[in-house]
């Protein structure tokens, strides 16, 4: 299917959450044992931390900056932000969710999480029993009272503050425990998506043949060299390896390339944005990227919670971060340029030459924010656009279903394009395009408010709290990323004569420009 | 030592060599150390100055030229930040969210309107004979600092990767120069004219006051570059032909500004001489920089280490003495100067051209690039 199988690794789009990310957040040590209490687990530590007790509901919004606690030579970090996990789905599918982590190989650890929230909801409901018994006795004395009365009473309160106290501690500590264990989770699957490794991935769709050429064919970084468009060995000693600089008429492609791109999406009815590159690096964890781990692909700034975006989906997701939109609105379909920056760490081997694997690139990105029932409708029509956009410059790619070991955590189902690349004499990705369903809106806080269904109900109950509120899903796709395109265009349009033509669909966008000809000396 | 001696002798002879040496050990180490330090402060020395260039602070930077005038509008001026709102064209909020202040989305119709500031400015210098490049944005800090910038100073400009010895650009001014770094130029190469797109990233550490508002002062912008290397007998030369180049292009877009001559407190340690354009904005009721061109001479080049290799100048020599080394080598001039500061740009466009009924008009040479976008009108929601 994919030759070579090193594609695989690191895609264009959804990152694979890799296991490290639920660990290294939180170094907890076992502090003290559960107050008398709580004794149906006696033989299990709790974590717990001399921090103030506050009790924070699931779905509430981001938290402030964390703050650390020494204790005992261990630091501990509060999480800056939590998912609106649906746990009671979760423990009710349990079986569907086992199977899916077990397909997607990851590491999530469904029966702690399972097992920790069985223990949040008995340490809540003892919670809100302390708290009962304390409001009764809160009551009790209210009244006229013997002073001997008064007294056990007031005593009897005590103990039981500073037993809520202690519980209300657990329950933090427990919380942040089970949300962590818990965002490990990857989406669920599509019921169509293929079972297994990459090479499971299905062919949807074949469009166009391998072009016979009748002459030796040159890759693009001959093809650049003899036509003086890259400079790669400058830009080693400038930036270091992977980085390169465009020259002469690769600055027309990749301008015409962007410009092609946004003008072809926003005509289909896309919002057309330029994305700041720099987020907080909460945001992009939020997408479902892992800015800290090991071998991550995300640049941060030095002396700063922010990094470097490795796509515009961030950006873009993070526009409505914390939102409750109007049905009316949606979908809300955006297509952004930015630059995208990647570390590339861990991608070693053949696949790595010229502009195939590169630490900055330009892209346009597509994005929708959907309602639920229509995300599988608008997967299909941002892979008809991405179909659409390849043929019409004359590619020959295919289309692939991707198999659940290759879904990145956020990704319910994902389409990847491979287009035909004589130079490496292989297909290679140039588009991704994942449905994400309500994976980053959960974490992201993006909700909409469905129109009232019942006409009664919309002119007795105006305004907000009529309806409850539901996460959108949010979809993206690549419309155009400029390095690998501009791999597929030289390769494939090169002639005999060392030229290479420029598809018609370009023309407009890069000044007329017919064809890019080797400069005589 | 070498021929036979006296064991005496010889013993003698080896006592001295042995005691010359440990002196020589020293006093080599005190070598290192003070050429370190003399390096270090020399480089401190800032360049040489045109002598013409105005002498004193800012405010002591002489009129060169100013181009139009500011227009009368006859209804009370918006703002860019307020047309921006009203024409759904940025987003400031949500990029506070996401990203910090100074950070901003654009929309709708700005998306064209950078797009189009870009493909112009690069296709109007192309054609004068400019190469086009587009560049990293990440370098070694090493080569920030060979162009005159401090990484790591306080309030440093420079945003810094963690975990590298690599920073973001804050103008392509650093890549191109880069581009030839170590290098021998032949002669008959130059000059070397760049016109570089990139984006360029800021801290703005220590930047306050009213002129941070909207697009005006940004941690992330897109600008296209000029830059020139030269013989040293040609940079004056440049110098002009590049403000010059800058003066057409704003004047063709309808701008009213004036060019001024910067005196010597204005100037940044690499340049000799500068020229900055600050064009009218009637949202702020007054006049902003919008570009500068600066003549750095040899200061980037003896950091960078780009020479040049001059041609023979005496036929004889030619002939006799082929190959390198024939010449000494020199080092190039460089030149740099902003054809276009996006967001800058944009202000000026929407403020100088906004109308009376909300819409922006589009100045003609953009259109093309635009895709024949005339007029930014008021969207009816």
């Amino acid at each position: 299917m994919i030759s070579g199988g090193c594609l695989g690794g690191t895609t264009l789009h959804s990152l694979t959450l890799a296991p490290s990310r639920c660990r290294s957040a939180f170094l907890l040590s076992p502090l003290k044992t559960l107050t008398q209490t709580l004794a149906t687990n006696p033989h299990r530590h709790h974590p717990m931390l001399p921090l103030p007790s506050i009790l924070r509901a699931f779905s509430s919004p981001a938290l402030p900056t964390a703050s650390l606690a020494t204790l005992e030579g261990q630091v501990a970090a509060k999480p800056q932000w939590r998912a609106a996990i649906d746990f009671k789905w979760i423990r009710d599918n349990k079986d569907v969710v086992a199977a899916n982590v077990k397909n997607r190989n990851s590491s999530a650890d469904l029966e702690l999480v399972l097992e920790l929230y069985e223990k949040f909801l008995s340490l809540q409901k003892e919670v809100e029993r302390l708290r009962a018994e304390r409001n009764i006795v809160a009551n009790k004395m209210k009244g006229k009272l013997e002073p001997s009365v008064r007294q056990a009473l007031v005593e009897e309160g005590k103990s039981l503050k500073e037993g809520l106290v202690a519980l209300e501690e657990d329950l933090v500590h427990l919380t942040d425990k089970l949300q962590q264990e818990a965002q490990c989770i990857p989406n669920t699957t599509h019921p169509d998506a293929p079972i297994g490794s990459e090479e499971n991935s299905i062919l949807r769709r074949m469009v166009g043949s391998p072009r016979d050429f009748g002459f030796a064919v040159k890759d693009h970084l001959q093809l650049g060299k003899e036509l003086d468009l890259f400079d790669f060995d400058a830009a080693a000693e400038v930036s270091g390896s992977k980085f390169y600089y465009l020259k002469n008429e690769a600055v027309l492609l990749e301008m015409g390339l962007i410009n092609w791109a946004l003008a072809e999406v926003s005509k289909r009815g896309f919002t057309p944005l330029i994305t700041p590159e720099i987020v907080r690096s909460s945001v992009v964890e939020k997408c479902g990227f892992q800015p800290r781990g090991q071998n991550t692909q995300v640049y941060s700034i030095e002396g700063s919670d922010q990094c470097l975006i490795g796509t515009a989906e961030i950006p873009v997701g993070g526009i409505h971060m914390d939102s409750i939109l109007p049905e009316s609105s949606l979908p809300l379909k955006y297509v952004a340029y930015s630059h995208c920056f990647r570390t590339e760490a861990g991608a070693a081997g053949t696949a790595t030459r010229g502009l195939y694997r590169v630490h900055q690139f330009s892209k346009v990105e597509m994005f929708v924010f959907c309602r639920p029932e229509d995300s599988d409708r608008y997967h299909e029509e941002l892979i008809g656009i991405e179909e659409d956009l390849f043929a019409s410059l004359g590619l020959h790619f295919k289309t692939l279903d991707m198999a659940t070991g290759d879904l990145g955590a956020p990704a319910y189902r994902k389409f990847d394009v491979e287009a035909w690349m004589p130079g490496l004499d292989r297909y290679g990705e140039i588009s991704s395009a994942s449905n994400c369903t309500d994976y980053q809106s959960r974490r992201l806080g993006i909700r909409y408010r469905p129109s009232p269904s019942d006409p009664s109900q919309a002119s007795s109950k105006k305004g907000k709290g009529s309806t409850p509120t539901q996460f959108v899903h949010t979809l993206n796709a690549t419309a155009c990323a400029v390095p690998r395109m501009i791999v597929c265009l030289l390769e494939n349009f090169q002639q005999e004569d060392g030229s290479v033509l420029i598809p018609e669909p370009l023309r407009p966008f890069m000044g007329g420009l017919h064809v890019i000809r080797p400069k005589s000396k | 030592m070498k021929g036979k001696l006296e064991p005496s002798v010889r013993q003698a002879l080896v006592e001295e060599g042995k005691s010359l040496k440990e002196g020589l050990v020293a006093l080599e180490e005190d070598l290192v150390h003070l050429t370190d330090k003399l390096q270090q402060e020399a480089q401190c020395i800032p360049n040489t100055t045109h002598p013409d260039a105005p002498i004193g602070s800012e405010e002591n930077s002489i009129l060169r030229r100013m181009v139009g005038s500011p227009r009368d509008f006859g209804f009370a001026v918006k703002d860019h930040l307020q047309l921006g709102k009203e024409l759904d064209l940025f987003d400031f909020d949500a990029a506070a969210e996401v990203s910090g202040s100074k950070f901003y989305y654009l929309k709708n119709e700005a998306v064209l309107l950078e797009m189009g500031l870009i493909n112009w400015a690069l296709a109007e210098v192309s054609k004068r004979g400019f190469t086009p490049l587009i560049t990293p944005e990440i370098v070694r800090s090493s080569v920030v600092e060979k162009c005159g910038f401090q990484p790591r100073g306080q309030n440093t400009q420079v945003y810094s990767i963690e975990g590298s010895d690599q920073c973001l650009i804050g103008t392509a001014e650093i890549p191109v120069g880069g581009i030839h770094m170590d290098s021998i130029l032949p002669e008959s190469s130059l000059p070397l004219k760049y016109v570089a797109y990139s984006h360029c990233f800021r801290t703005e550490a220590g930047a306050a006051g009213t002129a941070t508002r909207g697009l005006y002062r940004v941690h992330q912008f897109s600008k296209v570059e000029m830059f020139v290397f030269c013989r040293p007998e040609d940079s004056d030369r440049y110098h002009e032909e590049l403000i010059g180049i800058e003066e057409d292009l704003f004047a063709s877009l309808g701008l009213h500004f004036k060019t001024l001559d910067m005196a010597t407190g204005d100037l940044g340690a690499p340049a000799y001489r500068k020229f900055d354009v600050e064009a009218w904005m009637p949202g702020l009721d007054r006049y902003g920089e919008i570009s500068s061109a600066s003549n750095c001479t040899d200061y980037q080049s003896r950091r960078l280490g780009i020479r040049y290799r001059p041609s023979p100048s005496d036929p004889s020599q030619a002939s006799s003495k082929k190959g390198k080394g024939s010449t000494p080598t020199q080092f190039v001039h460089t030149l740099n100067a902003t054809a276009c500061a996006v967001p800058r740009m944009i202000v000026c466009l929407l403020e100088n051209f906004q109308q009376e009924d909300g819409s922006v008009l589009i100045p003609e040479p953009l259109r093309p690039f635009m895709g024949g976008l005339h007029v930014i009108r008021p969207k009816s929601k």
